[in-house]
């Protein structure tokens, strides 16, 4: 034990928090952006002019794909082409990039399924009501949809804490990268991955106790 | 920039080799997970009080880490008390370490659909404890359970790409090897791409088609 608190020293801890922050920062955007544009994704997709369809098309064959392909390999992706188009980004803002992009192909998906658990007679009520497309959304369809798109949100967003893992692969100094710097120091590895272990474990599990929490809260409300 | 995806198409037989080395790590653990689940929700629901919480305990765990970092902490961890994985073994291990936890928790579930009216009707009808589960109990819970574990064995499949970066040729190791000899890294992780959704597909496809005529599941194939 006095070995084990010898090798972290101020500097390796000092690296490990600053990990532990770049992953923060990399799960928060990627939870942001990734809800905003899915549920952006999944309010196109309940419109029905025709003018839309090719949106439609669009968003749903970007939904199929993005959840078919692995994140290392989308994320390897999003790096050479910013590479080959000479977009010098930092790799923090590739990663980001990815995340935003997968995250909105998947919660899009758990949002426009939670849309769709509205029953269509809300729908024709509402317009019988003369309530616009929006305004049916906005009064009537998102209020009922939320109790069933939260609970599986919740699930996703500790994937992606996870899925940040391999934003170390090319480059980004998250918390991954930091037990790997740590452990080419000479660190024993079962110390290094085993606190890294319990630092994203710190980080996931509240989320998904409060995913539960608010599951088991909807849960009730629904069988009154 | 120009696309070329002349060089890597014509690797083909490579890259397929590696779809199929990315499909078989995934049946693998898949394959060994799914006892672990099985005997994790078992001793959920029936195993003594201490039990209980040690599979409580390592279902959070393992559903809370990365699988990454779990295998890292396999492979560089393990050596230092003697033992020493492959890389492959190290992926495998990990792999179904993680998939037993989310494969227990979906058992789990499947197992507690099952109403207690139900078994009460059956008794009621007169049905021996193996035919209420032969005839209630099973085809329920089957169909409870198809869909969440074709979905499970999408997300391993998937999963298995990580096993690139300890050095396993598979599809990710594969495309990103042709990356680096034609330096057409942009086209052969494109490629890989594809393959992955075709071969996701393909196995969803497969998994609704005989989850609809074995345990008569309804479901969505995109």
């Amino acid at each position: 034990m006095i070995r084990a608190a010898a090798l972290f020293s101020y500097y390796d801890l000092t690296l490990l928090l600053e990990g532990f922050l770049t992953t923060f920062a990399l799960s928060l955007i990627g939870c942001l952006g990734g809800f905003v544009l899915g549920f952006a994704a999944a309010i196109l997709r309940t419109t029905r002019s025709r003018v839309m369809a090719p949106v439609r098309a669009a968003l749903f064959v970007y939904a199929m794909f993005l959840r078919r392909v692995p994140f290392l390999v989308t994320l390897m992706l999003v790096f050479y082409a910013t590479q080959s188009l000479h977009a010098n980004l930092p790799t923090f803002a590739v990663a980001s990039i990815s995340i935003c992009l997968i995250a909105a192909a998947y919660l899009g998906e758990i949002t426009r399924g939670g849309l769709e658990s509205v029953h269509a007679n809300q729908w024709q009520g509402a317009r019988a009501l003369n309530f616009s497309h929006w305004q049916t959304l906005r009064y009537v369809i998102v209020p009922q949809a939320w109790r069933v798109i939260l609970p599986p949100t919740f699930g996703f967003l500790v994937m992606i804490i996870k899925d940040t893992a391999l934003a170390s692969q090319i480059g980004v100094m998250e918390l991954t990268a930091a037990g790997k710097v740590l452990g080419n120091k000479g660190v024993p590895a079962v110390l290094v991955y085993g606190a890294i272990l319990m630092l994203y474990f710190s980080m996931s599990y509240p989320l998904a106790r409060l995913g539960k929490h608010v599951e088991r809260r909807l849960a009730a409300a629904r069988n009154h | 920039m120009t696309l070329q995806f002349g060089p890597i198409l014509e690797q083909w037989p490579y890259l397929l080799g590696g779809a199929a080395l990315s499909l078989w790590i995934a049946v693998l653990a898949f394959a060994c997970a799914m006892p672990i689940g099985l005997l994790c929700a078992a001793l959920l629901h029936y195993g003594p009080p201490a039990m209980r919480r040690l599979v409580a305990a390592y279902v959070i765990f393992a559903t809370n880490t990365p699988q990454l970092v779990q295998i890292f902490f396999l492979f560089f961890g393990l050596p230092e008390v003697g033992i020493t994985l492959s890389p492959f073994t190290a992926v495998l291990i990990g792999a179904t370490f993680n998939a037993g936890a989310y494969l227990c928790e979906i058992q789990r579930a499947g197992f507690a659909s099952v109403r207690r009216t139900e078994i009460e009707a059956a008794e009621v009808l007169g049905f021996s404890r193996l035919q209420i589960i032969r005839h209630v109990t099973l085809p329920h819970v089957m169909k409870a359970m198809f869909p969440p574990l074709s979905n499970q064995f999408i997300v391993v499949t998937l999963g298995t790409s990580m096993a690139s970066i300890f050095g396993v040729e598979e599809l990710t190791g594969r495309s990103d090897n042709l990356g680096a000899e034609t330096y057409l890294s942009v086209e052969a992780y494109g490629v890989a791409a594809v393959i992955y959704v075709a071969m996701t597909l393909i196995a969803t496809c497969v998994l609704a088609l005989s989850g609809r005529l074995v345990c008569r599941a309804k479901m969505n194939i995109v």
